[in-house]
């Protein structure tokens, strides 16, 4: 990264209120979210290119755009249907020239909690009454069942588009004025919670683990790591990468040598990895897959537990034995 | 099954869209309820495509892409499903179109491993992404969105193509070369896992300071006990981010506080000290 994002726009006059055009063709783009959606920075192109009708409203100043935009890159994941909730907060932060490390810690603090807001409300919710409903339509040959889906699903998305967007935007240019009095402190409390909530993403969204099973008596490194700090590859390799990009590595450098690592390191067995392909019987392969060099041997799932119905008929079996034999035994109720 | 060239061009059509709209735009074209019946009537038997979309979506509904899980790619496994539904005559019952579901599978998976493919791609480009912004090139940022779309468009076309040709002797070959590689994949699985750890690490850069690195451990430590726990797990970020607008709001207030304070006492401040 040569550029260097500077802490302060160079134009601090608080730019005028965006107009109903400019936050409509927002909330427009805002579907195209995910359009550029990376393993490196998820969101962040995406939501840079939706929030761009706005800041080149906000920012004339050719210098303060391209520390606005440079600095929209930032790491991002939020819930694609929520993310006006986020453009409208930012858009008053930067309407009113906060400092960038404010709207950066902002923005990844309330884009954050969403995504799990967003799961809860439209996949897990949403989604399975509607399409749960409508697919039995469908599986009666009727054609009803998808379009009332499309309808329902739609109307409901741009509702909440729409109105996150001129409600958070509302909110936050009401908001930011009391701040700008004390933008000092306000920065650093801004940096305190987007500190918090990077930590929390460390643990939430670290899903990186080892495979590894040795000896004789089968030991699952994974599990003794767990018993050292849960997550804690996850939290090593972002320290990692954090003094390393501090040493000057350019992102690409870093996400080049994550994927020789993860290759390499799956040739031997070491990480987990999901490679989605099943056997001949259609189960899942062993471990997620098989490594090219196999030098330990990942153990067989432990044999199911017997289901209830099982257990009963073997439990029936001996009060009958022991019943032909004489003994007098009975079955509680 | 003849399958006329107008045929091929239609289903490229469709898979190029809803490779698309997975990520992007509506996010419920690509659906199965919605695709299925599209690609059926493409294909000369519309209602059969209805019975395949509502089986397909009752099935899917247990495996969302929630969190960044991708589970097999439901769009591919969509539109092969009824390729095989129609091109092998099924009845048109949910018990009929069964086996069609499962011919699908090696497909949905190749579906996914495109979208793998391509977010991993795609990180690399973010290098670009940096220097259109630096230059201010809203064109720039624009092109990269449209070239994610056509690449991801692209692929999920050729593939349902192939598909539509290879039918299930093709399905059976992309196993097959699935089982053989599937460390690679696994491999690209747990770099593209690993990536974003780039990402925080940049945010870290921009708001780290020494008497930040507690905040950090602190926001991992909720996060882990939130996520322990199966009650509090669905709202992990959202608790994580309760505790820190608490303790961030304490630091604004008090220092706040100290500042007017300063203010207003400097000149016996001031004394105290030159006194000491």
């Amino acid at each position: 990264m040569a550029y260097n994002i500077p802490d302060r726009y160079q134009d601090l006059t608080p730019a005028p209120q965006l107009d109903k055009k400019t936050l409509n063709k927002m909330v427009w783009l805002s579907c195209f979210l995910q359009a550029s959606f990376n393993y490196e920075r998820m969101q962040s192109c995406g939501w840079l290119w939706g929030i761009l009708p706005g800041l080149q409203k906000i920012h004339t100043n050719k210098e303060d755009l391209k520390a606005s935009m440079a600095h929209n890159l930032d790491f991002l994941n939020t819930h694609p249907f929520l993310v006006t909730f986020v453009m409208g907060i930012v858009l008053s932060l930067e309407q009113n020239k906060a400092d960038t490390k404010t709207i950066r810690s902002v923005r990844i603090s309330a884009a954050g909690p969403l995504g799990g807001i967003g799961d809860a409300l439209f996949w897990l919710t949403l989604v399975p009454i509607t399409a749960g409903l409508t697919a039995n339509m469908a599986m009666d040959r009727q054609i009803i069942g998808a379009i009332l889906f499309l309808l329902i699903f739609n109307v409901v998305q741009f509702i909440v588009r729409f109105g996150l967007m001129y409600w958070s935007y509302g909110l936050g240019t009401k908001a930011v004025t009391l701040l700008t009095a004390n933008a000092k402190e306000f920065t650093r409390a801004a940096s305190i919670l987007g500190i918090f909530v990077v930590g929390g993403l460390i643990a939430n969204y670290g899903s990186t683990t080892v495979r590894l099973i040795v000896g004789e008596t089968q030991i699952n490194i994974q599990s003794l790591l767990d018993g050292v700090l849960p997550k804690l590859i996850p939290l090593l390799i972002t320290l990692g990468i954090y003094v390393l990009i501090k040493k000057g590595w350019t992102p690409v450098r870093c996400i080049i040598l994550i994927l020789v690592v993860g290759i390499v390191g799956c040739a031997f067995g070491i990480w987990s990895g999901n490679s989605q392909v099943t056997d001949e019987n259609g189960n899942a392969l062993l471990g997620g897959y098989t490594p090219l060099v196999e030098w330990y041997e990942y153990p067989e799932p432990a044999p199911a537990e017997k289901t209830g119905q099982e257990a009963w008929d073997a439990v029936n079996a001996v009060v009958e034995s022991l019943q032909e034999a004489g003994i007098d035994v009975s079955m509680p109720e | 099954m003849d399958i006329s060239i107008i045929q091929a061009i239609l289903v490229f059509v469709v898979a190029f869209i809803m490779g698309i709209d997975q990520f992007s735009f509506l996010e419920s074209l690509y659906q199965p309820i919605v695709t299925c019946p599209i690609i059926g009537a493409i294909l000369g038997n519309f209602e059969l495509g209805i019975v395949v979309g509502g089986a397909y979506q009752l099935m899917q509904i247990g495996s969302m892409p929630i969190g960044g899980a991708q589970p097999p790619n439901a769009i591919m496994g969509g539109i092969m499903a009824t390729v095989f539904a129609v091109s092998l005559n099924m009845e048109a019952t949910p018990e009929g179109v069964g086996a069609a579901l499962g011919l699908a599978v090696p497909f949905a998976v190749f579906g996914q491993y495109a979208v793998t493919l391509t977010f991993t791609f795609m990180s690399g480009m973010m290098a670009k992404a940096d220097k259109y912004a630096e230059e201010a090139n809203v064109k720039g940022i624009r092109n990269i969105n449209f070239l994610e779309m056509g690449v991801l468009g692209c692929l999920f076309g050729i593939l349902a193509v192939a598909g539509l040709y290879g039918g299930t002797a093709l399905g059976e070959a992309l196993q097959d070369f699935a089982r053989d590689f599937s460390w690679v994949m696994a491999g690209l699985d747990a770099a593209g896992g690993a990536m974003k750890f780039v990402g925080f690490a940049i945010l870290m850069k921009v708001m780290m300071s020494n008497e930040m690195w507690g905040f950090l451990l602190a926001g991992f430590v909720m996060a882990l006990l939130c996520s322990a726990n199966s009650s509090t797990s669905g709202a992990t970020l959202l608790l994580c981010a309760f505790v820190g607008v608490a303790i961030a709001l304490y630091d604004f207030t008090t220092q706040t506080k100290i500042k007017q304070n300063a203010g207003a006492g400097a000149g016996y401040v001031g004394g105290d000290q030159d006194g000491i």
